[in-house]
């Protein structure tokens, strides 16, 4: 009897006359069949894939066609879809997404559906309420309805809406059950999987519809600036670094100490400037060491009131100004301080120490000031500096030669391996292809 | 280096270059370079054979100028 109330329900979604449905299922009625779409006619059966008539269109399309032709034919074709999958509604839906147990795409070589990819698929086909949509996201119990939730939301829904509801999902650390498209299980979480659906296009085997970036939002007003939940525990270490280094200026030791305690997890940007002022601290500190020792008697003092200001001004107005107009205003300074990026190679550094340096001296001695900046520590150091000693000398010619040597190298070795500069134009963009890949050039 | 030809039928026809000790999976990237298809997405037969990503060219027997047959799955 059940079955029945199914297959009604499912007609009734489909806007078919229910009366015309009791006399089909006359004849059903007396045998007994557990599986209502083998044996019951076509049309049922291919009525079952249609979606709802008065569902909206998604992103221009039915909302079935968001997943592409191959991998819907064998969502259709699957067992769990047609057992399952059939009269579901979006209660019932909920009892059915409680018990999955992991996520995926396909797998295996005949690529068959996991049944969270088919129950993506029933939702797309009937388009549940945003608040329902919300309410899967929002609960806290069951992980993978969470996710199911957060799927549809990416594929279905505004991009504002998106970024705010998938957002704070990023606290989430559970763990949940990946399935590969070999066919094993791993290891993810759920604030992995968020991250993929925000910054991928491609996830489970169903590809994401495009949403603006999250800047242009912002530049926009839409959204307001991302903030995370570790912010606040990032500001309290750079505090408590600033504080250390007012309060001991002159160990070395201590600043060891700080970046190593000043570590902070996760995040790009705040790693970022954890490296940067690191490697800045050292180098700094570095570098002072080996120039003049006139410089000793200032130098932890100028240190510490211009990293305070430096500090101020790096985390207050971001990175762009400090480095354009690094150059002019820090040549003493923070000329030592590089560029915000990460990864940038210690030679281009010392290439425009270098030339700073030369700059230095030039404008030294032609008694211009270009500094802009008042503090009179600032002044005592570039006189300390213009010194002449022969150590300083002896770094110059070191600089230039090293900074020669690794271009000269690299191009070298660019020439020799890749095959790109192959006269015939086709084998080289080949092979330019094939470097892309990670493959080796052709073997002529 | 070999070129192999690979044809779906429907409209697809791509010569690709490789060396003969490039795995199918190698291949199939190359294709999905070249058609803009993702490379998971690509199955290359030979009348039911379908090759296995790991294996190389040379092991197959694929020689310059074979034709193979594209599909997707």
């Amino acid at each position: 009897m059940s079955l029945i109330l199914e297959l009604i329900n499912e007609f009734h979604r489909l806007k078919i006359n229910v009366a015309v449905v009791l006399s089909f299922s006359k004849q059903s009625l007396t045998c007994k069949i557990p599986k209502p779409s083998f044996f019951l006619p076509e049309l049922c059966y291919e009525m079952a894939n249609r979606t709802d008539p008065a569902a909206k269109s998604i992103r221009g399309t039915n909302p079935q066609n968001l997943v592409e032709k191959i991998v819907r034919s064998k969502i259709y074709q699957n067992t769990y879809w047609k057992e399952q999958c059939f009269g579901l509604t979006a209660e019932t839906l909920v009892d059915k997404a409680m018990e999955l147990d992991h996520l995926g795409g396909t797998f295996g070589g005949n690529r068959k559906p996991t049944p969270f990819m088919c129950l993506i698929m029933k939702m797309l086909q009937i388009q549940p309420e945003k608040d329902i949509v919300v309410e899967f996201i929002k609960n806290d119990d069951y992980k993978y309805v969470r996710i199911l939730g957060a799927f549809y939301l990416r594929l279905t829904g505004t991009d504002i809406d998106i970024y705010r509801y998938l957002e704070p999902l990023y606290n989430d650390y559970r763990k949940l059950r990946q399935r590969l498209p070999d066919g094993n299980f791993s290891l993810t979480h759920v604030d992995e999987v968020i991250d993929e659906l925000l910054t991928k296009d491609y996830s489970c085997d169903i590809a994401m519809p495009r949403i603006k970036k999250r800047w242009n939002l912002e530049t926009v007003g839409a959204l307001e600036p991302r903030k995370s939940v570790l912010e606040d525990d990032f500001e309290e270490e750079e505090e408590k670094e600033e504080n250390d280094q007012l309060d001991d200026g002159m160990e070395d030791g201590a600043y060891e100490k700080d970046y190593h305690h000043g570590r902070s997890p996760a995040r790009e940007r705040d790693r970022d400037r954890d490296r940067d002022r690191d490697r800045d601290r050292d180098r700094r500190r570095d570098s002072y060491r080996y120039r003049d020792r006139d410089y000793d008697r200032d130098r932890d003092y100028d240190r510490d009131r211009d990293y305070d200001r430096d500090y101020d001004r790096e985390r207050g107005r971001g990175r762009e100004r400090d480095r354009d107009r690094g150059r002019d205003r820090d040549r003493d300074r923070y000329r030592l301080r590089e560029e915000k990026e990460y990864g940038r190679e210690r030679e281009r550094e010392r290439e425009r120490e270098g030339r700073d340096r030369d700059r230095d001296r030039r404008d030294r001695d032609r008694g211009r000031r270009r500094s802009r900046s008042m503090s009179p520590s600032r002044d005592r150091k570039r006189y300390a500096r213009g010194s002449m000693s022969p150590r300083r000398h002896a770094d110059e010619p070191e600089d230039a030669v090293t900074r020669a040597e690794p271009k000269k190298k690299k191009e070298k070795k660019e020439k020799k391996d890749d095959g790109t500069d192959h006269p015939d134009p086709e084998i080289a963009e080949a092979n330019r292809i094939r470097a892309s890949l990670g493959l080796k050039p052709l073997k002529l | 280096m070999i070129e192999v030809v690979l044809n779906d039928r429907l409209g697809k026809k791509v010569r690709v270059k490789c060396n003969d000790d490039d795995t199918i999976g190698d291949l199939k990237k190359l294709v999905a370079a070249q058609t803009g298809t993702r490379s998971d997405k690509i199955r290359i037969q030979k009348w039911y054979t379908i090759y296995k990503d790991h294996i190389t060219l040379k092991d197959y027997e694929i020689h310059d100028g074979m034709g193979l047959e594209l599909y997707y799955s």
